[in-house]
């Protein structure tokens, strides 16, 4: 029997879906991801821990969800996470020399990218909110019958998600081009997000965190572990979703447009 | 017979790095070998008939039909890549599996085609081991085996024999003959004279980004028969028995090795040479340790093609 194709070859979808379900099986099979995945029971152990010590002072316990586990997700997971990925969409397959599997096969190499993009992101996204599920649902556990604890955890995922979507695009994009983009990528990561997140004014807007946190559900904080409220001056949740989407599609048409005109040579 | 593949003028550099240069072929079905030392433009050319690379000049067509940016072709094309590079987390079987996915075969198909050309490749006990823990032999086979799962028309093989064992590269070279039984379209490069000798007649020789010749490998061997073959003689009595063929006019030039312990000889009639070697060492009782000859080999071969 022959593949299932119209008489010009498989339309972008199809194609995509072929490279999404080949990655999204490879990118599970890996060392990588199952360290990445432990790193995310992290914060469930802090959870569980927290519960324990704290056990019945709710307001501390909701407090430091807040200011400690978030500030790990917001600012360091899903950035380690996203450079990682991000970074080895093009990466892996030249450094690892398997670039020649891809792109000798019937596939447009744009359904190649982005259907490696979309396999990873959801590989993340699968890692963050399983973590984010368990540490929110243990800290919160004394408030299970309020339905205003399930919008605010989806809020929390939709924002944490868009991070993902933005941050890898991102450094996908810096993956088609530099040959050690992930230097770069921990130079843009922690140096400037993590910097530039905290100036007043308009200029934390140039790093990707302040449309995350302007996501966040808020609530009054001024503690001294309140890091990712300190100094933020929110952009209005649509605009963030916006500039998060936008960004993400920007960088990932550069990124099409690099490797599907680029030529990779392999090192001997 | 009609062209499969077609190159004109078909040239690729590396920013100042000649790749290949104005390359016109025309390749037919049956098994092409493309001989040349590393380095030579083997590589070159297969990329660009796979469309991996796009040429600087010139075009490069499958069945007529331009291949740079025209991935639809590639359900056409098998390709055997030369480096020995694999996604290692997984097993045997699920890396063909997932290759073929790509080609949107249903899953029973799938099975079918991966289940075939494991049992091809003689992989299939171990096609639940992890390619990590494959030996080198078997790595050559599988990828030998994702090149050929969806039964293209035109297979691509770049060096596909290095790193096998005299058996396993007997095997793959029944099995390659085997395919252009089947109707195939073979290119398959070597740096090594006698594993393209093996598999076909048909060569194209390719020195500096350049094609040598190209044709019939007997032919080109004559047209080398015009140069003196160099023969190496290490025996007991070099002195003795170059005194023996003093006399011999076929002998253009006699020389000795390192040591006096060898004795090598330049002649245009090498067979002729060796039935009065024969004589000449049973007579005089010389002890002959090796024969060799320093110039039949593939670097040799185009040392003369390009007048070294």
């Amino acid at each position: 029997m022959k593949p299932k194709a119209s008489a010009g070859g498989p339309s972008f979808w199809t194609s995509f879906r072929r490279v999404f379900a080949f990655f999204f099986f490879l990118g599970g099979r890996t060392g990588r991801s199952r360290v990445f995945f432990l790193l995310g029971l992290i914060p469930v152990a802090i959870a569980v821990m927290v519960r324990i010590v704290l056990a019945g002072r709710t307001g501390d316990v909701v407090a430091v969800f807040n200011e400690i586990l978030m500030v790990f997700f917001v600012t360091f997971d899903i950035v380690i996470l996203s450079l990682f990925y991000g970074t080895s969409i093009v990466a892996e397959e030249t450094e690892g020399r398997t670039l020649p599997y891809l792109i000798t096969r019937p596939l447009s190499k744009t359904a190649i990218f982005l259907g490696k993009y979309a396999a990873y992101v959801t590989l993340m996204f699968i890692m963050v909110s399983t973590s984010l599920f368990l540490s929110f649902f243990i800290m919160n556990g004394h408030r299970f019958r309020d339905p205003a604890l399930y919008l605010t955890f989806l809020r929390y995922a939709g924002a944490l998600g868009l991070g993902i979507l933005a941050y890898t695009a991102f450094f996908a994009f810096l993956g088609t081009f530099l040959k050690r983009a992930i230097l770069v990528g921990l130079m843009f990561g922690f140096g400037w997000e993590n910097i530039i997140q905290y100036f007043p004014g308009s200029t934390q807007k140039f790093s990707l965190v302040h449309y995350m946190k302007s996501l966040m559900p808020r609530r009054p904080s001024g503690g001294p572990l309140s890091m990712l409220l300190f100094r933020l001056e929110p952009t209005e949740p649509a605009v963030a979703v916006l500039t998060l989407v936008v960004i993400a599609a920007a960088f990932l048409a550069l990124a099409c447009w690099l490797f599907r005109t680029k030529e990779y040579l392999f090192e001997e | 017979m009609t062209a499969v593949i077609e190159t004109k003028n078909l040239s690729k550099w590396y920013g100042n790095v000649l790749g290949l240069s104005d390359v016109s072929l025309e390749i037919e079905s049956g098994i092409t070998g493309l001989l040349g030392p590393n380095g030579a433009g083997k590589s070159t050319f297969m990329k660009l008939v796979t469309g991996q690379m796009k040429p600087n000049i010139g075009r490069v067509s499958v069945g007529g039909r331009d291949v740079w940016n025209n991935f639809h072709l590639f359900r056409r094309v098998g390709f055997c890549p030369e480096q020995d590079a694999f996604y290692e987390d997984v097993t045997g079987w699920e890396f063909l599996t997932g290759l073929l996915g790509l080609y949107g075969f249903p899953p029973q198909e799938i099975t079918e085609r991966a289940v075939r050309a494991l049992d091809i490749v003689e992989l299939s006990k171990d096609k639940d081991r992890k390619i990590r823990s494959y030996s080198r032999g078997m790595r050559q086979r599988v990828k030998f085996a994702q090149a050929v799962a969806h039964d293209p028309e035109i297979i691509i093989l770049d060096e596909p024999l290095s790193g096998l064992d005299p058996l396993g590269k007997r095997r793959l070279i029944r099995l390659i003959r085997d395919f252009q039984s089947a109707g195939k379209t073979i290119i398959v490069s070597s740096h090594v004279l006698p594993e393209i000798e093996a598999m076909t007649s048909r060569v194209i020789m390719i020195h500096q980004g350049k094609i040598l010749a190209q044709g019939d490998i007997h032919s080109i061997r004559d047209l080398i028969e015009t140069y003196p073959h160099m023969i190496s003689i290490r025996c007991s009595d070099a002195r003795a028995l170059a005194a023996r063929f003093v006399p011999d006019k076929s002998i253009l030039k006699m020389s000795f090795g390192p040591e006096g312990r060898s004795l090598v000889v330049e002649t245009h009639q090498r067979d002729a040479f060796f039935s009065r070697l024969q004589t000449a060492v049973v007579e005089g009782g010389i002890e002959v340790e090796e024969i060799s000859s320093p110039d039949d080999n593939l670097q040799a071969v185009f040392d003369y093609l390009v007048g070294k």
